[in-house]
């Protein structure tokens, strides 16, 4: 497994998939994607395939070429090349959508920046409670979201995937923040948004601030369990593989 | 029926979070105790079966220190024998005398073995059994149980741990538990490999049913053993002296070339042992071991003092007794209200769990609603019972066990 191919997973299936929450949850950037109708493909050689679709104020992230004809296709020649584009060192090669260029170059760029704002933490923001709320939701998807993938390509997580047992595992943020949950197959992991019904284990954050600094590692679990701030029930080992999983992250993402 | 509070605990553990990694780390740590605010943290006090938080309350323990405690809490004879030998000598610049007499008391207690060498922790022991077959054999590779525990040592660990590097847990081979197949498989596919087979005498994981060993099943591993000539290492870390006094390998009729005790060996003294063969005991002294606080006198006197006591009174036996009616009556108790509560492993040290609910909330909310009545019970953890617990504690457990589950319904039926 490269390291490289995994990266761009998690930037493909994970990182980028926080788009759907970005244009619900900042009003800045509802405004503005409210009247988008386009699909774009990212298309990875020998890596991820993704697809990005607005449709009337919604946005919709996931693995292949999606529902919509996509009006959009971005080539990149490797896994390295799309993560030098994440980290906007790189340009894609478009092969479909000449005409939409523009629209990449300024309109969906401006939407981009605005999620690495929301990305990457600094002092003044986290003081922010509007900008930590966002980001942790953003956290939780991408930390769900990448789980599946390092199962398979991270060989630490693929060992860890293979005790987990099965079932779904929920997680939440209270009193009224975002719901997300794993179910653990026989031989796949499915993530979702929301609440799920009878799961095996569930991990409770008290609220965004603890939420906050529990997925970014600020905040040691055995502790913030002991007092009350997570709480954990349920088939235990799962939320402990999970958050094992979970520390392999930021191997990858930095 | 009272229903404790933490306050204390909870803030002690704040103080503690600043200063101490976890606050409380390790299998110590409150983590998986569910929900931890309805457990005590931090004991002040200890007599007999009980122990008295920092909060006043007080609890029927059925953790037993996980396992160390077994005659009880601050027990007579034990803590004069100790006292007497804190008062004579202790940790000095030469063991004592006592270090023979211990030694000389377990060999001809458990059979099978010629020599005994001591240390603190289980893990101390089990390492060294792991380097003795290495030495015996001049192999690398371990055979042992998925979801067996031997300690912290980075190749007892589970891959994806931090701290582990893959070099750590490359040579252990992990199998399933009463499956000679697997084990035959294992040992075939690295013939002339595998050093040592380490287990504990019967199936002890946390978060699921334990399991006795099967019919023949030691007697075929060990056979398999002999032929393949593997270091056989039973790990009595947690079950010795509650089962059997001549170690749990007696119990179910084997004879492994290492034993590895500590826990009740000592009755809280800090003390562990490592016994074995004649034939290792050559292999054995040319592995330099040792630690500042192993020849400490004191827990040797201890040991041997809780080990003739145990002997005595039959400990074994007693912790059989009341442990059969611990669990039969807590059973009745669940059914009654319409639960069934499964038990698992041996009565000195059963696992339970309520099986209505297999994610086990259920069964996580009844032991800390117990717990909250002043009966300590763990969801995760197979439980201990000692020969301090009296009927008393039994009946008052039982008063505590169906109060606990009338809020259970009531909390479920909302
Ligand atoms: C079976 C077994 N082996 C080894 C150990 C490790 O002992 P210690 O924690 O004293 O190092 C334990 C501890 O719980 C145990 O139960």
């Amino acid at each position: 497994m490269s390291h490289e191919l995994l990266t761009a997973r998690l930037n493909a299936y994970a990182v980028l998939k926080n788009l759907e929450d970005l244009v619900v949850h900042d009003r800045e950037m509802a405004l503005f994607t409210k009247d988008w109708n386009i699909a774009i493909r990212f298309f990875v050689l020998n890596g991820p395939d993704a697809f990005v679709e607005f449709d009337s104020g919604k946005c919709r992230v996931g693995k292949g070429g999606g529902e919509k004809k996509s009006s959009v296709i971005l080539f990149f020649h490797s896994p390295a090349h799309f993560n030098k584009m994440m980290d906007g060192k790189a340009s894609p090669v478009p092969v479909k959508g000449f005409t939409k260029l523009r629209f990449l170059t300024k309109e969906f760029s401006v939407l981009t920046e605005k999620l690495e704002y929301y990305l990457k933490p600094n002092a003044d923001l986290l003081a922010d409670p509007k900008w930590v709320a966002l980001n942790t939701r953003m956290t939780l998807t991408t930390a769900v979201w990448s789980i599946p993938e390092l199962a398979e390509l991270d060989p630490v997580a693929n060992i860890l995937s293979s005790h987990m047992g099965k079932g779904s595992i929920s997680l939440g943020i209270l009193p009224d923040g975002p719901k997300v949950n794993l179910t653990v197959n026989k031989d796949s992991i499915v993530p979702a948004k929301g609440e799920i019904k009878a799961p095996a284990a569930a991990m409770t954050m008290k609220d965004m601030t603890v939420a906050n600094d529990f997925l970014n590692g600020r905040l040691d679990a055995f502790t913030a369990i002991a007092t009350g701030d997570v709480s954990i029930r349920g088939q235990i080992p799962m939320v402990d593989t999970l958050s094992l999983m979970l520390d392999r992250i930021a191997l990858y993402l930095s | 029926m009272d229903i404790y509070r933490f306050d204390k605990s909870q803030e002690l553990f704040q103080r503690a979070a600043k200063v101490i990694p976890c606050g409380i780390y390790g299998h110590m740590s409150p983590a998986p105790l569910i929900p931890p605010t309805s457990y005590p943290f931090y004991a002040v006090r200890s007599k007999g079966s009980k122990f008295y938080d920092i909060d006043g309350n007080e609890f029927i323990d059925y953790m037993c220190a996980y396992g160390p405690m077994v005659l009880g809490y601050n027990h007579e004879k034990v803590d004069r024998a100790a006292a007497e030998q804190y008062g004579e000598a202790n940790c000095v610049t030469a063991p004592s005398p006592v270090m023979v007499d211990l030694a000389e008391y377990l060999v001809d207690l458990i059979p099978g073995t010629d020599w005994a060498f001591f240390a603190k922790n289980g893990n101390d022991a089990t390492i060294y059994a792991l380097m003795a077959a290495r030495a015996a054999t001049g192999r690398k590779k371990i055979i042992m149980i998925s979801g067996g525990y031997h300690g912290v040592s980075p190749w007892a660990q589970t891959p994806g741990h931090h701290g582990l590097i893959e070099e750590d847990y490359q040579n252990c081979i992990r199998i399933p538990w009463n499956d000679i197949a697997a084990f035959q498989k294992a040992v075939d596919e690295n013939s002339g490999q595998i050093a040592g087979f380490i287990a504990t005498p019967y199936h002890h994981p946390n978060f699921a049913d334990n399991e006795f060993p099967k019919e023949g099943y030691w007697q075929t591993i060990s056979e398999i053993c002999k032929k393949e000539g593997i270091v056989l290492i039973a790990d009595d870390v947690r079950c010795g002296f509650r089962l059997d006094m001549k170690g749990s390998s007696n119990y179910f009729g084997f004879t492994p070339d290492l034993i590895c005790f500590c826990k009740a060996i000592g009755n809280g003294y800090p003390i562990s042992a490592l016994m074995g063969t004649e034939a290792l005991k050559q292999v054995v002294s040319k592995i330099f071991y040792t630690g500042s606080y192993w020849f400490s006198a004191a827990p040797m006197a201890a040991a041997l003092a809780t080990l003739k006591e145990l002997k005595k009174i039959d400990g074994p036996s007693i912790m059989h007794e009341t442990g059969t009616k611990l669990l039969k009556g807590l059973e009745e108790i669940a059914k009654g209200h319409g639960y069934d509560l499964k038990t698992s492993g041996h009565p000195s040290m059963p696992y339970l769990r309520i099986t209505d609910d297999e994610s086990l909330m259920l069964h996580q909310d009844w032991c800390a609603e117990c717990t909250r009545r002043g009966a300590y019970f763990t969801s995760h953890h197979n439980w201990f019972v000692s020969t301090a617990h009296t009927q008393e504690d039994l009946d008052r457990t039982f008063d505590i066990a169906d109060d606990a589950f009338k809020a259970l319904k009531e909390k479920y039926q909302k």
